[in-house]
């Protein structure tokens, strides 16, 4: 039994996640799950496990966020990943900066002010690149396991140029790679740098703010966040869960 | 709340018909409404239309033509046009130009198609050459009706599209005074894109004179986060209904469809001069050649004198003009501190959940 004051769930294109907080705003319990295609029953079941967690009958608030937001009838609010994200990154790392969150559907860079406001961001959300799903199409193609990923790419200092930024292009990119002999380590590590330059992009349309932070479930991958550091020249921090950020932040924002 | 209810443009076409008189279908953006009126032609604007099977038009054009002309040439190719006496095509961007170009080469419709050549700038010399196209299409429109106005018929024309002009601009005025929803108050400012003039006049005015709300209602700018929306065309229109549950209003607008189509009066005795003075009188457009410094302190004043808190530039994709200068324009913005953001969208989609988030958090944002 955990002591929680507010519920924050993040419903996101590839995972879902539910975060209680305590009464100072302490991430007190969390549980995350691949996201399922039935939302409302997948929520409904997460509510019932949150409620048993918790000490107390009393109601207590649930903010939603994430794409699937609307669909969560329960919540009391819902609001954006981006102001979510923003306010779990800033409660927990006490500063504003520059936060890149790579998400599975889309990627954001927001900047946040000292008091933890959102001040200006920019969102890929048109296609693939740019986003875990991109990362993901190639662990499939290339058989490897999606957390060997980064491991894999940092293995080499070797690397091959993929000049397609479009997702399924990139995969016909690789192909023909891989049909011409290139080593897996170096495509992967070329197919890691593709991504993050256009994440570097999206940084310049926003204007960089160190510190640098990273939030999402594609900052556990080692690679992103020491090529993010290669191509701005900046020190990348990391929350302890950065996958957790925007139903931390959700569930902040409920207390 | 308004239950206003407008007459929708199929009725507006028979009626007009049923008295003898001629139907224009007119491409965006700027045309001399008075003119056509003074030959009896009622001109019917065609914007996509949205929400229609696109595939006919895009077999006669390039990947990269916007949704608005790919579904006008469908549309048109659909027989959904046949209704039109003439085709009217201002030469708004290349893509409408080669529209026009199209139609006239080869596709070519059985009612004539009419080019209008648009100036991009505001000199004597722009003034000279538009007024000069208003003749040529004098001339055309004549052919085709065998009528030749004579000028006072076409300053009582005038006279009657700059009353309902007046209205307009004072309905984007006294916007937060009245009763109605978003939605219900942008469906009356584009209903002008069909309307005659004077049933304009007549819905307008009973309007702004009937539906004046005391105290606060739900598009009040006191309750909801006051925004600029600019760009070509709020479609689909249902960003109005998302706006509002995001608690968000649309105070002023720069849309090329609405807000850069207030023209104001004209003051030459030569009806044609006096067509031309008005659009290129009218605020700044990016399809009319507005440089961004014009653009930008119309955006700045509209801010200033509104109380907005940012801009939502809401673009039909591939749209060279607006899209060309947004980077540009956008950074004169942020000099200003003046938030804004990009949405980016085709006719034929729904307003999508990426489009509702970015937007959901830019109003956050400013909240």
């Amino acid at each position: 039994m955990t002591d929680i004051r507010a519920l924050g769930i993040d419903v996101g294109s590839t995972t879902v996640k539910i975060v209680g907080v305590d009464a100072a705003g302490n991430l007190a319990w969390h549980l995350l799950e691949p996201a399922e295609p039935r939302v409302e029953d997948q929520v409904t079941r997460l509510l019932d496990i949150a409620d048993r967690e918790k000490s107390s009958d009393a109601k207590i608030p649930l903010v939603a966020t994430g794409y699937g937001r609307g669909l969560v009838l329960q919540a009391t609010r819902r609001v954006t990943e981006i102001t979510c994200h923003a306010r779990g990154v800033y409660r927990e790392l006490r500063h504003g900066g520059t936060l890149v969150d790579i998400g599975g559907q889309d990627s954001k860079v927001i900047a946040i002010d000292p008091q933890g406001d959102v001040l200006d961001f920019a969102m890929n959300d048109k296609c693939a690149a740019g986003t875990g799903r991109f990362i993901e199409n190639t662990a499939r193609r290339m058989h490897v396991p999606l957390e060997q990923m980064g491991p894999v790419a940092l293995a080499t200092t070797a690397e091959v140029l993929i000049s397609s930024t479009c997702t399924v292009f990139a995969e016909s990119e690789v192909i023909s790679l891989v049909a011409h002999g290139a080593a897996v380590e170096a495509i992967l590590r070329g197919l890691h740098r593709s991504l993050i330059k256009r994440i570097v992009a999206m940084i310049r349309t926003v204007g960089l703010v160190s510190p640098l932070m990273l939030s999402g479930g594609v900052a556990q991958n080692p690679a992103i966040r020491k090529m993010l550091e290669e191509e701005t020249g900046a020190p990348v921090i990391l929350p302890q869960h950065p996958q957790l950020m925007g139903a931390y932040g959700a569930a902040l924002m409920g207390l | 709340m308004s239950t206003l209810a407008l007459p929708r443009r199929s009725e507006i076409i028979r009626a007009h018909q049923a008295h003898g008189g001629r139907i224009a279908a007119v491409l965006p953006i700027h045309y001399p409404r008075a003119l056509l009126r003074a030959f009896d032609i009622l001109p019917v604007e065609v914007w996509g239309p949205p929400r229609i099977d696109p595939s006919p038009g895009a077999a006669h054009l390039q990947p990269y033509v916007c949704s608005l002309v790919r579904n006008a040439l469908a549309f048109l190719l659909a027989g959904e046009l046949d209704v039109a006496d003439v085709v009217i095509v201002p030469h708004t961007c290349d893509s409408l130009q080669g529209f026009a170009s199209i139609l006239v080469d080869f596709i070519q419709p059985k009612q004539p198609v009419l080019p209008i050549y648009l100036p991009r700038g505001n000199r004597p010399s722009d003034l000279e050459f538009l007024a000069n196209e208003f003749r040529a299409l004098y001339r055309a429109l004549a052919a085709i009706t065998h009528c030749t106005p004579a000028d006072a018929e076409l300053l009582a024309s005038n006279a009657r599209e700059e009353h309902a002009d007046d209205l307009l601009a004072e309905l984007h005025r006294r916007r937060n005074e009245l009763a109605m929803t978003q939605l219900e108050l942008y469906r009356l400012i584009r209903s002008r894109e069909y309307l005659p003039a004077e049933m304009f006049i007549e819905i307008v005015g009973a309007t702004l004179h009937g539906y004046s709300a005391q105290g606060d209602h739900p598009g009040s700018p006191r309750q909801n986060v006051p925004i600029i929306l600019s760009g070509i065309v709020p479609e689909p229109m249902v960003i109005f209904d998302a706006l509002a549950e995001m608690r968000a209003v649309v105070i002023a607008d720069d849309l090329a469809s609405c807000g850069r189509r207030l023209y104001p009066r004209g003051t030459s005795a030569d009806p044609f001069v006096r067509m031309a003075e008005r659009i290129l009188n009218a605020p700044p457009d990016s399809t009319r050649g507005g440089a961004i410094p014009e653009r930008l302190e119309h955006l700045a004043r509209l801010v200033a004198t509104t109380n907005a808190k940012g801009i939502v530039f809401y673009d039909v994709k591939f749209c060279e003009p607006e899209l060309f200068y947004l980077p540009t324009l956008r950074q004169g913005l942020q000099a200003r501190h003046i938030p804004s953001t990009v949405i980016e969208f085709d006719l034929n989609d729904a307003f999508s959940q990426q489009a509702r988030t970015r937007v959901e958090a830019f109003i956050e944002m400013l909240g």
